[in-house]
């Protein structure tokens, strides 16, 4: 091994962790900025209470109707929880499309390109801060009224997994989101796009529905798209701490989010390239 | 004889109120009228916009209707509801909220515009405060809801002029409680301040628990659902009447819609003498 070489490898290696420690500092900007108004973030995240009300009446009937205990290995308690995490995960998600898209029309995009950062890295550090501040307000406040109502929550165990495949959910649907917003560059207004993602995200994603409660070929649609690895993917982990799940789940969900990612990367790449600043 | 003349002279007064009361309520339905015609000539306008708000709301709420489907495949039956009982109920919930949005869509931010000091352009002018700034707007997407409601409603309920009739009675109701209430919360904006977040969590709490069976709810759950959130009379009750009349119903509806609007009128005008602004110079609408 030449010295050159190492030294090379020595200089990249330093670089990535400046650049990680970049991006941890954006986390960690948008942590203390969500936190710097505590009654607000309260406020905004009360809204998971009313969902969950309604939630655990509706199951409540439902598991009696049926006369059961478990439905396709759910039971009340499994269901209402991961309806928590579900909820959690979409209320406490930012709305990156209508960010980006804005920064596109209004041009303040080439503003944020000069910066010494990735415009996307950035724009992905911040949706994952912020929806970590809102998140873990929205899981306290939604789990402490199902806690009280239907039951404790499932094993610790299953947590850290749930955590990890909350994070990949979160970034798969920034990426989704982010194709969304750079449309603009095409595009006057990306609202209708972005809506009828949150409508897909909502139905094949499992966010008023675990998938496993679906007709056996909806559900096998469903499981072949991206959208269930936003929402349904983590909490079902987070009631069913299954070593084995876990590697299949995560696996699948690393797998979309590289293939949504270089997509990501390539269309920034060729939106960029017909960006045109004039003056400012 | 001096009896006779002050009977007479009563009635005349009450003669002449009666008078002056039926010209104020022409005036203002014509005032009011000649809103609606401006924003609908006005949505009309950019008519890409205003078709791409309506359909996209018509697939907003097919999302719903989807869940719902999917939902009663698994489970056929929820506290005695199926997917018709369904239909009619998210029908009727959606052609109330589209009637309240697109007649009056400042309802839906009457306490940011009380906040910001919006009512100053309306306080100057020579109509109704409260009238002039809820039908100042209409948002276009309602016209989606109006769309669904009915279509819901055509699909589920018994053909004939009857029916129609009722589901217009009932769509009135559902509508009135459902601006009412939108007033009584952002009417709290006059004395507690910026009440645009419990404003928000209103409507959301509205509009979810209007969009499931009243039989899911207990005792106390329902009461609360009747009164202090009064979702019942948005969705359940009225979609209760349009299946099949009885005085029952209709009372309570009549009741419901009579009270709130009552409450808003009075809440709202209480409030306003509370009403503190800087001067803003800007234009009703």
């Amino acid at each position: 091994m030449s010295v050159g070489a190492a030294v090379e490898r020595r200089v990249e290696g330093s670089q990535v962790r400046r650049s990680a420690a970049k991006y941890a500092a954006v986390v960690r900007t948008q942590l203390a900025h969500g936190l710097a108004y505590p009654g607000d973030l309260v406020m905004r995240s009360l809204t998971i209470l009313i969902f969950m009300w309604v939630f655990i009446h509706l199951w409540r009937s439902t598991y009696a109707a049926t006369g059961q205990t478990s439905v396709r290995g759910l039971t009340l308690n499994d269901t209402l929880w991961y309806l928590v995490l579900a909820e959690s995960i979409t209320l406490s998600k930012p709305r990156v499309a209508t960010a980006i898209a804005q920064a596109v029309r209004d041009g303040s995009v080439a503003y944020q390109l000069s910066k010494p950062y990735s415009f996307l890295g950035y724009q992905a550090a911040v949706t994952v801060g912020d929806a970590l501040v809102r998140g873990a307000v929205t899981v306290l406040l939604g789990g402490a009224l199902v806690a009280v109502m239907v039951g404790p929550p499932p094993s610790m165990l299953g947590w850290p997994p749930a955590f990890a495949a909350v994070i990949a959910g979160w970034l798969i649907d920034f990426c989704m989101a982010t194709l969304i917003g750079l449309m603009a560059f095409v595009v006057e207004d990306v609202a209708a796009f972005e809506w009828i993602y949150s409508k897909l995200i909502l139905v094949l994603g499992g966010v008023l529905l675990p998938l496993d409660f679906l007709p056996d070929g909806f559900r096998r649609v469903a499981e072949a798209l991206p959208f269930a690895y936003t929402t349904w993917a983590p909490a079902r982990l987070f009631v069913s701490p299954d070593p084995a799940l876990f590697v299949r789940l995560f696996g699948i969900q690393l797998a979309w989010l590289a293939g949504l990612a270089l997509l990501v990367a390539i269309v920034h790449r060729q939106c960029t390239a017909r960006l045109a600043v004039n003056g400012g | 004889m001096a009896g006779e003349a002050v009977t007479g002279g009563a009635l005349a007064r009450l003669w002449r109120r009666v008078r002056a009361a039926v010209r104020s309520v022409r005036v203002e339905t014509r005032f009011v009228l000649a809103l609606w015609r401006v924003n609908l000539l006005a949505a009309l306008e950019y008519r890409t916009a205003f078709i791409s708000q309506v359909v996209g709301m018509m697939l907003n709420n097919a999302a719903f209707l989807v869940f719902w489907a999917l939902f009663f495949e698994r489970f056929p039956s929820v506290g005695g509801w199926g997917m018709p009982d369904m239909l009619q109920l998210f029908g009727m919930t959606a052609t109330g909220f589209g009637l309240g949005v697109v007649l009056f869509g400042n309802a839906l931010n009457l306490a940011d515009i009380i906040a910001d000091n919006g009512l100053d352009a309306y306080l100057a002018l020579p109509r109704p405060v409260l009238l002039h700034v809820l039908a100042g707007k209409s948002r276009l997407s309602g016209w989606g809801d109006i769309a669904t409601g009915v279509l819901c409603f055509a699909l589920t309920a018994d053909p004939g002029a009857a029916a129609w009739g009722r589901y217009a009675v009932a769509a009135l109701a559902s509508m009135t409680v459902f601006v009412s209430f939108l007033v009584v919360v952002a009417s709290l904006t006059f004395w507690i301040g910026g009440a645009s977040a419990l404003s928000a969590q209103a409507i959301h709490a509205m509009l979810a628990f209007a969009t499931y069976p009243l039989t899911i709810f207990d005792g106390t759950a329902k009461l609360m659902l009747m009164t202090v959130i009064p979702a019942a009379f948005i969705g359940a009750v009225p979609a209760e009447f349009v299946r099949g009349y009885s005085d029952r119903s209709l009372l309570q509806i009549l009741a419901a819609a009579g009270v709130s609007l009552a409450l808003a009128v009075v809440l709202f005008h209480r409030g306003l003498r509370h009403y503190e602004s800087g001067g803003m110079a800007v234009s009703a609408g």
